[in-house]
């Protein structure tokens, strides 16, 4: 079997999704010998910009228009495409407050330079083009890149999780933050994959995942309602890193 | 006759930037580093938001050096709030730092800039011919990562540094493991400082630099410290945290493009080379020795000389993290809890030097403990100015008209500031408006 033809991209996002690759230090050399990586930039000068793809790693939210081009080039490109981390699949924290004035912030940061920028609203990879996989996570699991690769490799697609951070953070006999210390952790929300990272350390979940397909939302939310915490505040925080469920997306 | 070089799409860096020199007559007529990141406007999006929230939402300002933006965002809030957490917190900051500048130094020099000085597109393509040296920078990357993981919870964005703490204390068993690998990176020290004094020399430009850095109250370090030594031919100013809008210019006025980043009128570097300058007696005798072999001397003129520092750096954070490990392995950790904090308005300026170098989070908090206004000032918005004018002299300095040579100094060069250009977005974008 020829080896798949890859390309790793980043749009606008803090390239962290690109960063846990190259972390995977133990198998960085067999991915690379078990792909042909044709196009990634922040890796390697030696790119071909234009050859077709069989599979395309995107990470990073769609900002300017720039961005929209080169996603729509990239997805000409690829058999497959796969948004790489919480922005390509939610928008991530670019996206947290999509009613804002982004006219007006960007002259309250930029100055009057600011209206001249090239800056759109942002946008997760699937509204602007078509996305055949999703992996999210602020950044990526290490773990869940690398057996969506072998998973892929041998024909198979990737499997996910699709329950919620609480039922990893039972598994791991923790005390549950929210119930025990009305602390407002978005566990019962927050899409499971990351072993209950942050309540695992005693650190209430900050949603960085993005919303779970299996979450119970309406207890959830009730539960949160019940610890007296202002409405507002639930939602700015469930909102940081993707939609609450029930927004648009 | 006039020639336009242009690097579209400069690889191996962090972010989307580029450079366009137009020559004319040989000289730079024009230099200019772009920047085509997109805005995320984060210090706009986070007004009106919790303190406890700010830390985890700017570390995504940047991946390789998150740990500085969450801790700098952390001492900044801690400070608005006068809060002071104990020591033992400040020491496994300053361990959290060193994890973060071993993973950062040990991939800008053996995956973004050595490829460059052995004529190899990537780190990849260099471990076909080279695997050891390639295995030699991934070991210490990893124990880079495995230092931000057991201290910081995750390698990026940490989540285990909070506001008065940390959330899990390290085990005995994590900080063993930790010294275990970090005995074994003293020996692959001495053979990173073997491999990159072997290196082909790089020498583009000189200049007599102007160097900014933290001054670190004890030792050498990148966590603690609350003023900016500034030096310049000889002379040493000194900028307290709160003053740093004196190393910026004024931000609120965009039609100064020349003057951000400029300090007195000049631009200045930031990062391992700056801090190297203004510390070299805060260096272990290993780190001084490293210096040594790699032929480093200062003051230096040199911006490629950013990469041997580096070097020096990684000897200085290995040796110096092994004693704080085992310190704490012998002194053993107090089951402390984060401290409490109060929300409350004021105003706090946190600076310390990330990888790059410094970073500034400025922050007023309002009357509720909410976030009235942010500014975040990263080290590559404050090496901008002094990038482009390296670029300038290599141009200028350059005996060789090749367009091909120059263009791949220019890259080195680029790449040597190791431009980190997610973060710089939030200033350099005045710089380059159209």
């Amino acid at each position: 079997m020829s080896k798949p033809s890859v390309g790793i991209f980043g749009l606008t996002g803090c390239a962290g999704d690109q960063l846990v690759i190259l972390n995977c230090e133990d198998q960085l050399l067999d991915i690379a010998g078990a792909l042909n990586i044709r196009d990634f930039l922040m890796a390697s000068s030696d790119r071909d910009a234009g050859c077709d793809l069989d599979l395309a790693l995107v990470e990073g939210a769609v900002l300017t228009k720039r961005d929209e081009a080169a996603l729509k080039r990239i997805r000409r490109r690829s058999k497959l495409l796969m948004a790489l981390g919480t922005c390509a699949v939610w928008g991530g924290v670019a996206a947290m407050d999509r009613d804002a004035d982004r006219s007006k912030l960007l002259g309250e940061i930029y100055g009057d330079l600011g209206a001249g920028y090239d800056s759109v609203p942002a946008r997760a990879l699937r509204e602007v083009v078509q996305v055949d996989l999703n992996i999210t996570g602020c950044p990526i699991e290490k773990e869940q890149f690398l057996s969506a690769v072998a998973n892929l490799l041998n024909g198979d697609p990737p499997l996910f999780p699709s329950y919620p951070v609480c039922a990893e953070c039972k598994m791991r006999e923790n005390n549950c933050l929210l119930i025990e210390k009305s602390e407002l952790c978005c566990g019962p929300l927050t899409v499971a994959g990351c072993d209950a990272r942050c309540p695992g350390l005693g650190v209430p979940c900050v949603g960085c995942r993005g919303p779970a397909d299996d979450a119970n939302v309406a207890s959830a939310l009730a539960m949160f309602q019940g610890k007296s915490v202002p409405r507002e505040k639930i939602a700015a925080k469930l909102r940081t890193f993707a939609p609450m469920p029930g927004d648009r997306s | 006759m006039s020639t336009r070089i242009t690097v579209e799409h400069l690889a191996r860096v962090e972010g989307h930037g580029g450079i366009t020199v137009e020559l004319d007559g040989g000289r730079a007529a024009t230099v200019r580093f772009d920047i085509f990141e997109g805005a995320r406007l984060l210090e706009g999006l986070v007004r009106g938001r919790c303190a406890e929230d700010i830390s985890q939402i700017l570390s995504r300002i940047c991946a390789i050096c998150s740990v500085s933006h969450s801790l700098t965002s952390l001492k900044a809030t801690e400070l608005a709030f006068e809060v002071q957490v104990s020591p033992q917190t400040d020491l496994l900051r300053d361990l959290l730092y060193r994890g973060e500048t071993i993973q950062s130094h040990a991939l800008h020099l053996f995956c973004l800039a050595a490829p460059d000085y052995l004529e190899y597109p990537s780190a990849i393509a260099l471990a076909a011919d080279h695997p050891d040296a390639v295995r030699l920078g991934l070991r210490l990357k990893k124990l880079g990562n495995s230092m931000q993981e057991v201290i910081g919870g995750r390698a990026v964005h940490p989540v285990n540094a909070v506001l008065g703490g940390f959330g899990k204390l390290p085990s005995e068993d994590q900080l063993i493991a930790l010294r275990t690998g970090l005995l074994q990176a003293v020996g692959d020290c001495d053979a990173m400082i073997a491999l990159i004094a072997s290196l082909p020399a790089a020498d583009f430009c000189r200049s007599d630099t102007v160097f900014a850095a933290m001054r670190s109250p004890g030792d050498y370090g990148y966590y603690l410290g609350d003023e900016v030594v500034v030096l310049s031919n000889g002379t040493r100013e000194t900028v307290p945290a709160a003053g740093y809008r004196s190393l910026t210019g004024e931000r609120a006025v965009p039609h100064s493009h020349a003057k951000h980043s400029m300090f007195n009128g000049k631009p200045f570097m930031v990062g391992a080379l700056a801090r190297v300058m203004s510390n070299p007696e805060g260096l272990t005798p290993r780190a001084a020795e490293a210096m040594r072999k790699l032929g480093l001397t200062l003051p230096s003129g040199n911006p490629m000389d950013n990469n041997k520092a580096q070097a020096v750096e990684l000897v200085q954070d290995v040796e110096y993290s092994l004693g704080i490990v085992e310190r704490l392995l012998r002194d053993g950790l107090a089951q402390e809890r984060p401290v409490e904090v109060r929300p409350r308005a004021g105003v706090g300026t946190a600076i310390t030097e990330a990888p790059r170098g410094l970073l500034i989070h400025s922050y007023t908090y309002d009357d509720e403990g909410k976030i009235a206004a942010a500014d975040v000032i990263t080290p590559t918005a404050l090496n901008a100015a002094s990038i482009e004018n390296h670029l300038r002299l290599a141009v200028d300095q350059s005996p060789d008209p090749d367009v091909p040579a120059l263009r791949k100094k220019l890259e080195m060069i680029a790449r040597a500031y190791d431009p980190c250009i997610s973060c710089s977005v939030h200033l350099i974008q005045k710089l380059h408006a159209t």
